[in-house]
């Protein structure tokens, strides 16, 4: 799978949504249920699937699928 | 990862294939096919991740119940808190629509000094796993405090039966250094038993309090074990005080523990606490949200109390009857020493007040050859509460222990090391926990010491004497079989029976008893610690515990019965026994004690109440049995009388009723 069908799988799991499906473009407030709890959930949920640790002010401000598919490929080996 | 911290090895690699089967079958929306291909991958234990697939295949085809069950199965097969969240998502929902059965519910009030949204969640799906519902309120962030002060707080209008204080050293009211340490550790721990104490006064609920992990980053260092004013030493003090302290309406979870078993790094992660005020990493919430319902389960007397061993490969390695004494793996040696320590710990767990009971397909004589010969076994016969070895199926077997012991199947975990007898006793008797044993035998101690169920919220003296009065009713059952009529046997068995008001040192066993007792039992009403103290503060309360005894053993504080007086009348409010002493007449004798009270207080009568619950059908021939005549029935609740002036007292030929314990049974 590449990665932006794995970053799709996390965000489907942590809001129990098996149709969801992302774009580049999309933020926060295009995703339903994207609040404060969801957004520590899906933080967290990266972290452990891809392995990667983000740092204290990306945890709070990665709220944009490009930004966060970026990140990833940056330190994954998808 | 399991839920015994262990990663299990070298079965992965031909299960993987029909998981990844299924996979691809769910994309391309054969969502039946792929349940089959998952089916297939399952080990035993299942991994989480083909758990949530499960719940969330069977989700999408709306089989909920199927849904939940998988659901609820992440709670054993991981500590991953992603698998957690969305497994309680899809629990949550199914639950909802096939009404998924709980045995109990619990509201818990959650009192936080950090972010509580996520323990709180996942609380409640380790809770669903032991079959505790759990309707949950938190305090306001920060405001923990006060919503327990303040006794007209939204905490209290929630009515709750656990208040859990979930709380963080970061919390703790002590200085980085003290020159008055004694002082300042009791100040700290004043502030904590003021707010039980706030609790217990304005509720009926019980405390869960969170002790104070301690922290990685220690200023002092190494030094700070030498200094008692570090904070360090001062937050350890504060720990072994609120420990001392607790009394018997406060269960304290061991968070210092729980924080070193899973490691202080991982226990808290500076960045999520600066982000969102996590004082625990979202990492460890899920081994600490299944030990604290643990805890929980204990308080509201659900936790087990009864192990069915196997032999062969449990309790020593290799098959007694082709092995032989000499040849089966028990002390000496590596896999020898695994089963001497795991006997040592078993043995342990006894004298907490776990039954212990084998069941062996073995020739019985082969089956208690090591017990009585070999030298290394830790396990005598006279540890075993009841020993079946033979041919009949384990489900078969298990259900005559249950009967044998009259303990309900609930009651029970399984230890085998055989995976199918695990999958077939799972299957036909659910009731049954079945503990999910590792291969190697070398972590079978950690896999029971890992294990929740057998918390118990506090130790009676009853306890540690349980196996001796399971085996009396084990030799009981033969006795019965033996005697000629049902009067002989009950004479045959000596009984005596000691009924006095309640006293202060009875109360946590009375407590441990209203809690937990669900088939002899009335009206099922659960009266905690602070309404007990209130009935004993009361004068128009009557209230009756009974002690039994007989010529086998001493079975303890066994019935209680709470009385009010309504003028000429006593209303009984609660009546109930143990299911160790059922159908040996003891009812008749609490009742003959009732009478007497009532007649020393001018009653003429004596009114009953039936509440029947889907557990107490055994109770309702109660008060017809004993003479009482019915008066009404509303919604199924039934009410009796008893008419002293036309029936006289209750009486009971075959127990004798005894003013003290002494002289001892026989010596009379």
């Amino acid at each position: 799978m590449d990665l932006h069908a794995r970053l799709e799988d996390v965000f489907r799991q942590v809001f129990d949504n098996d149709h969801l499906t992302l774009r580049d473009d999309m933020t926060a407030t295009d995703i339903e249920g994207w609040d404060s709890v969801a957004h520590i959930n899906l933080m967290f949920g990266i972290e452990q699937a891809f392995g990667v640790r983000f740092k204290g002010n990306e945890l709070a401000d990665m709220k944009n699928i490009g930004e966060l598919k970026q990140f990833l490929s940056g330190k994954v080996t998808a | 990862m399991t839920p015994n911290g262990l990663t299990p090895v070298g079965r992965a690699t031909s299960a993987d294939m029909p998981e990844a089967r299924g996979d691809v079958l769910l994309r391309q929306g054969l969502t039946q096919q792929a349940i089959q291909s998952y089916l297939d991958a399952v080990t035993i234990p299942a991994t989480a991740s083909l758990c949530l697939k499960l719940a969330r295949c069977y989700d999408r085809i709306g089989n909920h119940s199927e849904a939940c069950r998988w659901a609820l199965s992440i709670v054993d097969a991981s500590d991953d808190y992603t698998t957690w969240q969305a497994g309680w998502t899809l629990f949550q929902r199914n639950a909802q629509r096939t009404a998924w059965p709980a045995a109990r519910r619990v509201n818990v009030a959650i009192a936080g000094s950090y972010t509580t949204t996520q323990l709180g969640t996942l609380l409640r799906l380790a809770a669903a796993r032991i079959g505790i519902q759990i309707d949950l309120y938190e305090s306001p962030y920060g405001q923990y405090q006060q919503d327990i002060i303040d006794s007209g707080s939204r905490l209290y209008r929630f009515s709750p039966d656990i208040v859990l204080l979930a709380v963080h050293e970061g919390d703790l009211h002590l200085s980085e250094f003290s020159s008055n340490p004694a002082e300042e550790v009791q100040t700290e721990i004043t502030r904590w038993t003021s707010l039980w104490n706030v609790v217990t006064n304005e509720s009926r609920a019980r405390i869960v309090q969170h002790n104070f992990a301690l922290p990685c980053d220690i200023p002092a260092g190494h030094l700070a074990t030498r200094l008692p004013g570090s904070r360090y030493m001062m937050t350890q003090a504060v720990n072994t005080g609120l420990g001392q302290a607790a009394g018997s309406a406060v269960s304290i979870v061991d968070c210092e523990r729980l924080s070193a078993f899973i490691g202080k790094q991982r226990w808290c992660d500076p960045r999520y606490w600066n982000m969102s005020k996590q004082a625990v990493a979202l990492d460890a919430l899920p081994l600490l949200a299944r030990h604290t319902a643990a805890v929980i389960a204990a308080d509201v007397g659900l936790s087990r109390k009864c192990l069915v061993l196997d032999l062969d490969n449990t309790l020593w390695g290799g098959v007694i009857a082709e092995d032989g004494l000499a040849g089966i793996q028990l002390g000496h040696g590596a896999e020898g020493e695994a089963f001497v320590a795991f006997q040592e710990y078993l043995l342990k767990l006894k004298r907490k007040g776990v039954i212990l009971t084998v069941c062996s397909k073995n020739n019985h004589t082969d089956a208690i050859q090591p017990f009585q010969q070999h030298p290394e076994m830790r396990l005598k016969l006279q540890d075993i509460a009841l020993f079946v070895a033979n041919w009949t199926s384990k489900p078969e077997n298990i259900r005559a222990i249950a009967d044998t012991l009259q303990i309900g199947l609930d009651s029970l975990v399984f230890v085998d090391d055989n995976p199918v007898e695990r999958d077939i006793v799972r299957k036909f008797l659910p009731q049954v926990d079945v503990l999910p044993m590792p291969e190697d035998p070398a972590y079978y101690v950690r896999t029971l010491s890992q294990y929740l169920l057998l918390e118990t919220a506090s130790l009676t003296a009853e306890d540690s004497e349980r196996t001796a009065q399971y085996q009396a009713r084990a030799q009981i059952k033969a006795l019965e079989a033996s005697a000629t009529s049902i009067e002989d046997f009950y004479r045959s068995l000596q009984m005596q029976a000691l009924v006095t008001p309640f006293d202060e040192t009875q109360l946590p066993r009375i407590a441990q008893l209203i809690g937990k007792t669900n088939q002899f039992n009335l009206t099922t009403r659960r009266h905690g610690m602070p309404q007990l103290e209130a009935f004993v503060g009361d004068t128009n309360y009557v209230h009756l515990a009974l002690r039994l005894r007989d010529r086998y053993a001493d079975h303890g504080l066994v019935s209680v019965m709470i009385a009010r007086q309504d003028g000429n009348t006593l209303d009984i409010d609660t009546w109930l026994m143990s299911c160790r002493v059922i159908g040996r007449t003891v009812e008749a004798t609490m009742l003959e004690h009732l009478c007497r009270r009532a007649l020393q207080l001018g009653c003429t009568s004596i009114r009953g109440t039936y509440i029947p619950t889907p557990k107490n059908a055994m109770a309702a021939e109660a008060y017809p049995k004993q003479g009482f005549s019915r008066l009404d029935t509303t919604d199924g609740t039934e009410t009796w009388m008893y008419d002293l002036q036309m029936n006289g007292p209750v009486t009971n030929p075959f127990v004798q009723s005894v003013d003290s314990w002494d002289p001892p049974h026989g010596e009379r």
